[in-house]
């Protein structure tokens, strides 16, 4: 009772102990005036034109690409668009390359000030969601046969999980290779016995994930 | 989809050989007041021409028919009450009809007596040389002509399910209703011959009364339709049973939504039988291609990853792989991730998402979308070269090998 009505400041005041505040702020620079100028943005370039006459401004947000742009692998062989794409890809590269910070400019140093540049072109995509794997196909006859004969021998025991360590497959496969109806129908008995269990709210928002998992491929 | 033969449709329309109903009598006097503009037009109106012997025709056939068939002629011993919708003469009197043939900005030979046809019903006239059953069945074809080859030339790899939805879309009972009612067209409280001509005749449906049974939306003969059978029998919306009054009972009611959709299809018939085919594709490009339709919100995508590597494997492409371009938030409650689907070291979509499998999926579905709605740069519709001699302008248009089949 005491504890929470003590006021913030005095929690933060003791020091020995941790505080439970996040501790954001941060100076990357010795002194003000380096920290002002590094916090000094250049404008981006569309909005200071070179030219005196008005110009158009496009400058739309980041936003997620539209889905009429065909992806260049999308495009038939004979389509004009494919040249478009890669002239673009060139000159984007080239300009990247143009603007690139020296290898000099780490920070610390003083070139560092100056390095709000556009990030430098790389041949490396990003890291896969999931670690990516090849089907191997390598299960004959005879191990599939094996595997079900475990399965159906004890389904307790030799689980699909089991099953697909064993074998080096897939759950999904073991599924395929053999079914056990009876147990299915015990587990999704007590799955049926748990959700009954399950009061009002429980319920609603499981049912409102599974209607937002419905609008994921229809993209609303 | 339905194929349909512009040239034939039309001729059978116009060229009545064997007058069996009695036609207008007002089309002969009409199309003679015509001043012509072009000589084409002039030498198809003179081919389809009413002439005196039909009206011979005509007469004779009334007095076999006697009283069972109603004589417009002696309009003027019948009073207006008796007529089930307005005269054809009271068209030129109704400034209702001038007023919306100039919001419409058709040109002045464009009859007003058609025009109020158009707006007849067949469930306020059940004669079809005066209501609009005819015309409906003409615009009807014309529209999902013009519609089916704008979005199968234009986006060539488009799923069917989609090219149903986009045709209902365009053309679909409901924007039709939509598209007259902001013509500004008004529905009559009940038809009848002393109502002015300007207003939509039908006879509507009382609240609370059940819509006809062939209005109706049916249930699917075969629980499984496939759309190769959506494709061959069904309307250009892809549903079991063609919309429209075609086997709709005489003097039935029906609601505002079916007698506007006819009247719109009707108005785009007319056009085409009076001021021909350049006019009649102008008038549905303002009209009715220029209507926003985003095309990507039509998907709807149960495994895109799935989809996606099939694609990828059918079209000879590495495999899609999903890599994390930039998140933001991981442990926080509301975290940003950012995924793209790769092939090889293309790009192939972008997804983002509060959870990694959120922004994969949803970048796998934006690859899909990317594919398929895919348009090429010159784009030759098949109507553009109707009745050119030369074809030289003319340049094939791409076929897809169809959408991805898991």
């Amino acid at each position: 009772m005491m504890s929470t009505c003590t006021p913030l400041l005095r929690i933060c005041s003791r020091a020995p102990r941790p505080s439970l505040l996040p501790f954001t702020q941060s100076r990357h620079e010795s002194t003000t005036r380096r920290h002002k100028k590094l916090m000094h943005l250049p404008e981006a370039p569309s909005y200071t034109p070179n030219r005196s006459a008005p110009t158009l401004i496009f400058n739309p947000p980041s936003s997620t690409p539209s889905v009429y742009h065909t992806p260049l692998k999308f495009l038939p062989q004979d389509d004009r668009r494919r040249k478009l794409y890669s002239d673009a890809l060139t000159y984007s590269s080239a300009a990247a390359h143009r603007r690139q910070t020296s290898a000099l400019a780490a920070p610390g140093t003083p070139l560092h000030t100056a390095s709000h540049l556009p990030p430098k072109p790389s041949a490396a995509l990003p890291p896969p969601v999931r670690a990516p794997y090849d089907k191997k196909y390598h299960l004959q006859a005879a191990e599939i046969e094996q595997m079900r004969a475990l399965r159906l021998s004890d389904p307790n025991l030799w689980t699909r999980v089991r099953l697909a360590e064993k074998f080096g497959c897939s759950q999904f496969f073991v599924g395929l290779v053999v079914k056990v109806p009876e147990k299915a129908e015990r587990v999704e008995r007590g799955h049926q016995r748990v959700r009954d269990g399950w009061g009002e709210r429980r319920r609603g928002a499981r049912e409102d994930r599974r209607r937002r998992k419905d609008l994921w491929g229809r993209d609303e | 989809m339905k194929r349909i033969r512009i040239s034939r449709c039309g001729s059978q329309l116009l060229a009545q050989p064997a007058p069996r109903r009695p036609l207008c009598p007002y089309a002969a006097g009409l199309q003679r007041n015509i001043t012509p503009h072009s000589q084409r037009i002039q030498s198809r109106l003179q081919s389809t021409t009413a002439t005196s012997d039909e009206f011979e025709l005509e007469e004779g056939e009334q007095a076999q028919a006697g009283r069972s068939r109603r004589s417009r002629l002696e309009t003027k011993h019948t009073p207006l009450e008796a007529l089930p919708s307005p005269h054809p003469s009271a068209a030129e009197r109704s400034s209702k009809l001038a007023a919306l043939r100039s919001r419409l900005s058709l040109p002045q030979r464009f009859p007003l007596q058609t025009l109020a046809r158009t707006l007849v019903h067949p469930s306020a006239d059940p004669n079809p040389a005066f209501n609009n059953a005819s015309l409906s069945a003409l615009g009807s074809n014309l529209l999902g002509y013009y519609t089916t080859e704008h979005l199968l030339c234009n986006y060539p790899r488009l799923p069917m399910s989609v090219v149903f939805a986009a045709e209902y879309a365009y053309i679909g009972p409901k924007a039709l209703a939509t598209i007259a009612s902001e013509w500004g067209i008004e529905a009559v409280a009940e038809p009848g011959g002393e109502v002015d001509p300007g207003l939509l005749q039908f006879k509507r449906l009382r609240p609370g009364d059940d819509v006809p049974a062939a209005l109706r939306r049916q249930a699917p003969w075969k629980w499984n339709v496939t759309t190769t059978h959506k494709i061959l029998t069904s309307d250009e919306f892809g549903t079991p049973t063609p919309f429209g009054s075609a086997s709709l009972p005489k003097n039935e009611p029906v609601p505002l939504e079916d007698s506007a959709q006819s009247f719109v299809r009707a108005l785009i018939g007319s056009l085409h039988l009076h001021l021909g085919r350049p006019l009649v594709k102008r008038f549905f490009r303002d009209h009715f291609l220029s209507r926003h339709l985003d095309l990507s919100t039509l998907f709807d995508f149960r495994t895109p990853t799935r989809d996606l590597s099939r694609l990828c494997a059918r079209e000879g492409f590495e495999a899609p792989v999903a890599r994390l371009i930039s998140e933001t938030g991981r442990l926080s409650r509301h975290p940003v991730f950012i995924v793209g689907v790769y092939s090889g070291k293309d790009k192939l979509g972008e997804g983002a998402g509060s959870s990694l499998d959120e922004a994969r999926v949803r970048a796998a579905a934006a690859a899909l979308k990317g594919w398929y709605l895919y348009k090429p740069v010159e784009v030759t519709v098949p109507s553009s070269t109707e009745g050119e001699l030369d074809s030289s302008k003319w340049r094939p248009n791409m076929v897809d090998c169809g959408e991805v089949i898991v």
